[in-house]
C-alpha cells in the first residue's frame, strides 16, 4: 500500500533523528571539547563559529559541550522513568484486566485518581517534597506514567480474555499467573511497543519542563531544560542559546514519534 | 407504476481494482446478466468471485480504488455508467435500495431508529409529519408489532434480526424498484435468517420490488429465488431457474458447490458414537442455573441464561447440543468447562475435560508455536516427560490429527484455519481427556476442512473411545455424528433423546423451528 | 428513564469518591514527608522550640486520621490554612491567581477544539493527499517541541519581530475583559498548539475509520450527500470517541499552563506553585495541588456527563 511506503519513510527519518541523539549521547559520555562548566569571561555570547560550534552562553560556557553532556540525562530519565512505569503498569494492568471485579475497581479508581492530578504537577510536588534529585525525578515521573500503561495493559487484556486460546488455557487449569505472563503478555506487544515509545517522548517533555522550572536534574549536571531557562533572558541577543537545546529535544522526541508511527502501522498491517 | 421488462441489464461489464502498487487487477470480466421485473435473482459464488463488487457497481457505492473499464449497467432503460455521481446518488434509496451483510453496526449508534430512517425522506422532501407516518408504516410492514416503540429505540437495544429489519425498512422506504441484498442473512442465526428471507419474499410479492440476492451458499437460495446465477472469477458461469440448477447443474463448478453443501456421512466414513454397554456416566449435570451478574445499586442481579438444566452423558457417547442462537448453549458449555461459575446445581465429572472452540483464528495463541501449545497441554495434564520423550510423542499426536511433523515448529499464523483447528484438537489429545467438548468447531471453516475436522472428531470418538459433546447449529453434522441429541431453548433443555427420534419426530416447538430453518440454510 | 437517572447518580458517586481520594492523596503526600515535617520546613538552623511550636500549629502531634478529618472539613469550608511565606490565607492567594490559569486553559481548549475538528474533517476526506501530509507532519513537529521552548520562539517572533505583543503584560479581567483575553491569547496558543496536534491526529484517524464504517455505508446507500454524512454521522461519532482524549488534553492543558505562564511571566498558579516549592510552604502547596486536582476531577466529570448525553450506549451501560 501507499501507506506502507509512507510509514517506511517515518522509520527512516525517525531513525536518522534518533541516530543524531545517540551520537551526541555516546560522544558526550567519552569526550567534550570544553569542560561543561568551565566558565570563561573572555568568551561570553560568542555566536556559533568553528571554535564553538553551538556558540557560548552568558558565562562563556561552550553550548556544544553542554549539549553533548546533557543527552545522557535526557536518555537516562526517559528510559529509567518508562521502565519504572512499565513495571508498575504491567503488573497492575494485567491483574485488573485478568481478574476484573473488585481488584479491577480498586486499581482503576487509584489510577483514575492519579490521572486527576495534571501529570507535571504530581511530579513537581513529589520532587518538592523529596528534594530535586535524579532518582526522585525518575520515580516521580514513573509513577505519573504508570496509570497510562496500566490502562493499555488492562484494556488489551480484557480484549484477549475472550479469545479461544485463553479460554482453553483456563479449561486446562493453567495457573493464572502463568496465563497472565506467558499466555497473555507476549500478545500485548503490539499495543505496548508504541505506548513505550510515546512514553519515552512524553517523559522527555516532562523532564525538560521540570528542568526548565529548576526542579529536574540539578547543576552542575547540564540539562536541556535548564539551559533553556538560563537562556531565556538573552534570547533576543543570543537566540542560538535557545535554538540548539530545543533542536536536540525536538530531534529526540520527533524521532521517537516517527518510529512509533512506523511501529503502529507496521504492527497493525502485519496482523491483517 | 413499475417499469416493465428488465429492471436491470448488465452488459459486458469489466471492472478493475487498483492493488497495493496501484496496478489494476481485473475483478469483473465481461459480466452479463439481467434482473426481470418482480423476480428474485440469486447470485452465488465463493468469496473473491466478485459478487460483492457486482452489488457495489450496480448501486454506485464503489470505492475510489475500483474503476469500471467498459460495459453498461442499464437500470430502467438508462445507462448508470454514464450518469454523474450526483444523479447516481439520487437514485440510491429512491429507486435502488441496498442491504448489507452485517447489521450489527450498520445503523448510527447515536441516533434513534426513526432519525436513522427519517433522513432518507428529509433529504428528498421536507414534510416531516408525513415522513413519520411513512416510517411507522414501513416498520410495521417489515414485521414490527409495535413500530412506535421501535422508532424511539437506539440501535444497541435491537437484536441482530431486528436491526436487519430496520435496514430493510430503510432500503424499502421510498418504494424502490430494485433491492440489492448482499448476504443479508449470513451473520444471523438460522431461525432469524429464515424469517428475514420470508420478509424479503413477501416484499417482492406484495410491493413488486425486484431483488438481487447475493449469497455464498447454494442451499440458501434454493427455496427462495426464482432464478440463480453462479459466479466464478468475475463471470457468470451458470444461470438457470433455481429448480434446474439444483437438479442438473451445467458446469462442474456448480456441481462441486452442490456437493459441498451436502454432507454425506457414508462418503466420509463416519459412524455415530454410541455408548458402550454398561457404560458409566462421564459427565452429569444436575439442575444447573447459570448466567451473568451485573451490578445493581442495592444488590447484584442475576440474569439467568441457563435454567435448571439436567443431562447425563455416558462413556463413549457422542452427544449433540442444538438450539438457536441466544438459547444459552454457550453459557451452558462455559459453566461445564468451569469458565463461569453456575449459580446453582452440580456438575459431576469422571476424568479430565478438554475443549475445542469455534474460531480457528483465535484457537491458538499467536505468540507461540504448536510445540509450545502441546507442551503446555502436557504440563497442564500433570504428566512429566523429558524433552527427548516429548518429541516423538508430539509427532505421533500430530500424525493422529492429520498434521505433519513440520507443523510442530509453526506459528498459528503460518497455518490454515483447518490446520489450526486440528492443532487445537491435538492439544486436547495430549491431555488424554475423558470428554471433549466441541463448541461449533466447524462453523467457521471452509467446506473441505469442515469435512476433515468432522471425520477427525468422529475417529477420535470411535478409536479412542473419548466421549464427545458437540455443539452445532448444523443439523446434518449432528445427525451424522451423534447418537443422542439435546435441544435447548430459552435456557432449558426442551427435548432430548435418540437423534433419529428427536429429529424425525420432533415434539418441542423449538425443534420444529430449527428443522424448518435447517432446510433453508444448512 | 430509570437507567439514565441511575447512570447520572453512579457518575456522581464516582465523582465524589474520586474527589475524596484525590483530597486524601494530597493530604497524605504532605504527611509522609521523610523526617520531621516541621524540621524540614524550617530548615536545619531552627531551634527545637521553634520546631515544636510549628508542629503544634500544624497539628502534627495529632493522629493522621484526625488531622485528615479536620483538614477536609476546613477545606470544604474553603479554609486551607495560612500560607507560611505570605502569611495570608491560602484560599485567597489561590483565588487571586485562578483567573490567569483557568482563563488560559479555557482559551486553549477552545482553540484546540475549534482548530482540530475542522482540520481533521478536512484531512480525513482525502487521507494521503498533499494537504493531509503537510498538516500531519506539521502536527508531529508541533507535538515534539516542548511548550516552554515553543513559547520562547513565539515570544521572539511576536514581540521582537512583529512588535505586537509584550511578554509579561497582564490585565486583570475585572479591569478590562477584552484586554485580559488578548493578554492571554499568545500563551494560550502555546499551550494549545501541541494539543491541537494530538487531538487532530486522534480525530483524523477516528474520522477515517468511521468513514469506512457500516453505518456510513448505509447512509450512502440512502442517498445522503458526503457533507451531510460528515456532519450528521462522522463528526458526532468521532466526538464521542474523542472525549477520553480531550479530557486527557484538558488535564495536560492545566499542567502545561503552569509552565507556560512562567515563560510569559504571568501571575498565575504556576508561579505561586514555584514560590511555594522554593519556600517550602507546604500549606500553600497542598492548597494549590488540591485546587488543580479538584478542577480536573470536575472537568472529567463534565466530560463523562457530556458523553452520556450524546451517546445512548453509555446511558444504558448499566442495564446491558
Amino acid at each position: 500500500m501507499r501507506s506502507s511506503a509512507n510509514s517506511k519513510r517515518y522509520l527512516y527519518i525517525g531513525s536518522a533523528l534518533l541516530a543524531i541523539v545517540a551520537v551526541f549521547f555516546i560522544i558526550g559520555l567519552i569526550w567534550t571539547p570544553y569542560g561543561i562548566n568551565s566558565t570563561d569571561s573572555a568568551s561570553k555570547f560568542i555566536a556559533p563559529c568553528a571554535e564553538h560550534l553551538f556558540g557560548t552562553d552568558n558565562l562563556g560556557r561552550d553550548v556544544f559541550s553542554r549539549c553533548l553532556a546533557a543527552a545522557r540525562y535526557t536518555l537516562l530519565v526517559s528510559f529509567a522513568g518508562v521502565a519504572v512505569a512499565l513495571v508498575i503498569g504491567t503488573i497492575t494492568g494485567l491483574l485488573a484486566g485478568y481478574y476484573g471485579g473488585i481488584i479491577d475497581k480498586v486499581i482503576m479508581v487509584l489510577s483514575n485518581s492519579i490521572m486527576c492530578f495534571p501529570g507535571i504537577l504530581l511530579a513537581l510536588v513529589a520532587v518538592a517534597i523529596f528534594g530535586p534529585s535524579l532518582y526522585n525525578v525518575i520515580w516521580a515521573l514513573g509513577l505519573v506514567f504508570a496509570p497510562t500503561f496500566a490502562r493499555v495493559y488492562r484494556s488489551s487484556t480484557i480484549e484477549l480474555l475472550g479469545r479461544d486460546y485463553i479460554l482453553s488455557a483456563k479449561v486446562m487449569k493453567v495457573n493464572p499467573v502463568r496465563i497472565m505472563f506467558v499466555h497473555i503478555l507476549p500478545n500485548l506487544m503490539p499495543q505496548i511497543l508504541p505506548a513505550v515509545i510515546i512514553g519515552l517522548a512524553n517523559m522527555t517533555l516532562f523532564e525538560s519542563g521540570m528542568s526548565y522550572l529548576g526542579l529536574g536534574v540539578q547543576p552542575p549536571a547540564a540539562s536541556y531544560g535548564k539551559m533553556l531557562a538560563d537562556a531565556q533572558s538573552y534570547m533576543v541577543t543570543a537566540p542560538w542559546l535557545i535554538f540548539f537545546p530545543t533542536l536536540m529535544l525536538v530531534c529526540y522526541i520527533l524521532g521517537l514519534y516517527f518510529v512509533s508511527e512506523w511501529v503502529r502501522t507496521s504492527v497493525n498491517g502485519g496482523s491483517k | 407504476m413499475r417499469y416493465k421488462g428488465n429492471i436491470l441489464e448488465v452488459n459486458d461489464l469489466c471492472l478493475s481494482l487498483s492493488n497495493a502498487d496501484g496496478a489494476p487487477v481485473k475483478i469483473l470480466n465481461n459480466l452479463k446478466f439481467n434482473v426481470r421485473s418482480g423476480e428474485i435473482l440469486g447470485l452465488i459464488g465463493d468469496s473473491g468471485s466478485g459478487k460483492t463488487m457486482t452489488a457495489l457497481a450496480v448501486s454506485g457505492l464503489l470505492s475510489d480504488f475500483a474503476h469500471v473499464d467498459s460495459g453498461e449497467i442499464i437500470f430502467e432503460g438508462e445507462d448508470l455508467v454514464k450518469k454523474t455521481p450526483k444523479e447516481r446518488r439520487l437514485l440510491l434509496g429512491e429507486k435502488i435500495g441496498v442491504i448489507f451483510q452485517d447489521p450489527s453496526s450498520a445503523l448510527d449508534p447515536l441516533q434513534t431508529v426513526e432519525s436513522n430512517l427519517s433522513e432518507i425522506i428529509s433529504i428528498r422532501d421536507g414534510d416531516k409529519s408525513k415522513g413519520h407516518e411513512r416510517i411507522l408504516n414501513m416498520l410495521k410492514t417489515v414485521g414490527f408489532d409495535d413500530p412506535k416503540q421501535i422508532a424511539k429505540r437506539y440501535p444497541h437495544r435491537l437484536s441482530g434480526g431486528q436491526r436487519q429489519r430496520v435496514l430493510i425498512a430503510g432500503a424499502a422506504l421510498m418504494n424502490p424498484s430494485l433491492l440489492i441484498a448482499d448476504e443479508p442473512t449470513s451473520s444471523l442465526d438460522t431461525v432469524t435468517s429464515m424469517s428475514i428471507m420470508q420478509l424479503l419474499h413477501e416484499m417482492c410479492q406484495e410491493m413488486g420490488i425486484s431483488i438481487l440476492f447475493i449469497s455464498h451458499n447454494l442451499n440458501t437460495v434454493r427455496n427462495f429465488c426464482d432464478r440463480v446465477m453462479v459466479m466464478k472469477e468475475g463471470t457468470i458461469i451458470d444461470a438457470d431457474t433455481s429448480w434446474d440448477i439444483m437438479g442438473q447443474p451445467k458446469s462442474a463448478f456448480t456441481a462441486e458447490l452442490l456437493m459441498k453443501s451436502k454432507l454425506d456421512p457414508h462418503a466420509l466414513g463416519i459412524t455415530r458414537g454410541e455408548a458402550r454397554e454398561n457404560a458409566a456416566s462421564v459427565l452429569t449435570a444436575k439442575s444447573i442455573c447459570a448466567g451473568y451478574k451485573y451490578a445493581g445499586f442495592t444488590n447484584d442481579k442475576m440474569n439467568h441464561v441457563v435454567n435448571n438444566v439436567d443431562f447425563d452423558i455416558l462413556e463413549g457417547e457422542c452427544v449433540g447440543l442444538i438450539g438457536s442462537s441466544g438459547c444459552g448453549k454457550t453459557t451452558l458449555v462455559k459453566s461445564i468447562l468451569g469458565l463461569i461459575k453456575p449459580s446453582s446445581g452440580i456438575i459431576e465429572m469422571n476424568g479430565r475435560i478438554a475443549a475445542v472452540f469455534q474460531d480457528p483464528v483465535s484457537s491458538l495463541n499467536p505468540a507461540h508455536t504448536v510445540r509450545w501449545h502441546l507442551a503446555e497441554a502436557l504440563r497442564a495434564s500433570g504428566r512429566k516427560m523429558t524433552r527427548e520423550e516429548q518429541k516423538p510423542y508430539f509427532l505421533k499426536i500430530l500424525e493422529d490429527v492429520g498434521l505433519e511433523g513440520k507443523h510442530l515448529n509453526r506459528f498459528p499464523h503460518q497455518m490454515s484455519g483447518g490446520q489450526r483447528q486440528k492443532a487445537a484438537i491435538a492439544m486436547c489429545l495430549v491431555q488424554e481427556p475423558a470428554v471433549i467438548i466441541a463448541d461449533e468447531p466447524f462453523s467457521a471453516l471452509d467446506a473441505s476442512s469442515q469435512a476433515s475436522v468432522i471425520k477427525l472428531l468422529s475417529d477420535i470418538n470411535a478409536n479412542r473411545g473419548t466421549t464427545m459433546l458437540i455443539v452445532s447449529h448444523n443439523l446434518l453434522v449432528i445427525k451424522a455424528m451423534c447418537s443422542k441429541v439435546l435441544v435447548m431453548d430459552k435456557g432449558r433443555i426442551v427435548e432430548s433423546g435418540n437423534t433419529d427420534e428427536v429429529l424425525e419426530n420432533p415434539k418441542a416447538e423449538a425443534t420444529h423451528a430449527l428443522l424448518k430453518a435447517g432446510k433453508y440454510a444448512v | 428513564m430509570g437507567n439514565e437517572v441511575r447512570t447520572v447518580f453512579s457518575k456522581i458517586c464516582e465523582f465524589v469518591l474520586t474527589a475524596l481520594l484525590v483530597s486524601f492523596f494530597t493530604f497524605a503526600a504532605f504527611s509522609i514527608i521523610p523526617g520531621d515535617t516541621a524540621r524540614v520546613m524550617l530548615g536545619p538552623d531552627a531551634s527545637e522550640a521553634q520546631v515544636q511550636q510549628l508542629r503544634t500549629e500544624l497539628g502534627l502531634d495529632r493522629p493522621l486520621a484526625e488531622r485528615y478529618g479536620t483538614w477536609l472539613r476546613d477545606a470544604f469550608r474553603g479554609d486551607l490554612g495560612n500560607s507560611l511565606s505570605f502569611g495570608t490565607p491560602v484560599s485567597e492567594l489561590i483565588s487571586s491567581r485562578l483567573a490567569v490559569t483557568l482563563g488560559m486553559s479555557f482559551i486553549a481548549l477552545i482553540i484546540v477544539i475549534l482548530v482540530s475538528f475542522p482540520m481533521a474533517a478536512f484531512c480525513s476526506r482525502n487521507p494521503g493527499n498533499i494537504t493531509d501530509k503537510t498538516l500531519s507532519t506539521a502536527g508531529h513537529i508541533l507535538f515534539a517541541i516542548p511548550p516552554f521552548a515553543l513559547s520562547m520562539m513565539l515570544i521572539l517572533i511576536f514581540s521582537k519581530v512583529f512588535h505586537i505583543f509584550t511578554a509579561g503584560r497582564y490585565t486583570a479581567p475585572g479591569d478590562n475583559f477584552g484586554a485580559y483575553v488578548v493578554s492571554l491569547l499568545l500563551p494560550s496558543l502555546c499551550i494549545a498548539l501541541p494539543k491541537i496536534a494530538m487531538t487532530f491526529k486522534f480525530l483524523r484517524a477516528s474520522m477515517i475509520e468511521y468513514s469506512h464504517s457500516d453505518f456510513v455505508r448505509t447512509a450512502k446507500s440512502h442517498g445522503l450527500t458526503d457533507l451531510r454524512i460528515m456532519l450528521r454521522h462522522i463528526i458526532p461519532n468521532s466526538a464521542v470517541s474523542s472525549i477520553t482524549v480531550i479530557s486527557l488534553v484538558l488535564s495536560d492543558i492545566l499542567g502545561g499552563s503552569l509552565i507556560v505562564e512562567q515563560v510569559f511571566n504571568l501571575p498565575g498558579l504556576g508561579r505561586l506553585l514555584l514560590a511555594a516549592i522554593s519556600r517550602r510552604d507546604f500549606p500553600l502547596l497542598s492548597g494549590i495541588v488540591l485546587y488543580l486536582a479538584i478542577i480536573t476531577v470536575i472537568l472529567y466529570f463534565l466530560a463523562d456527563i457530556f458523553a452520556a448525553v450524546i451517546d445512548p450506549r453509555i446511558r444504558d451501560r448499566r442495564a446491558a
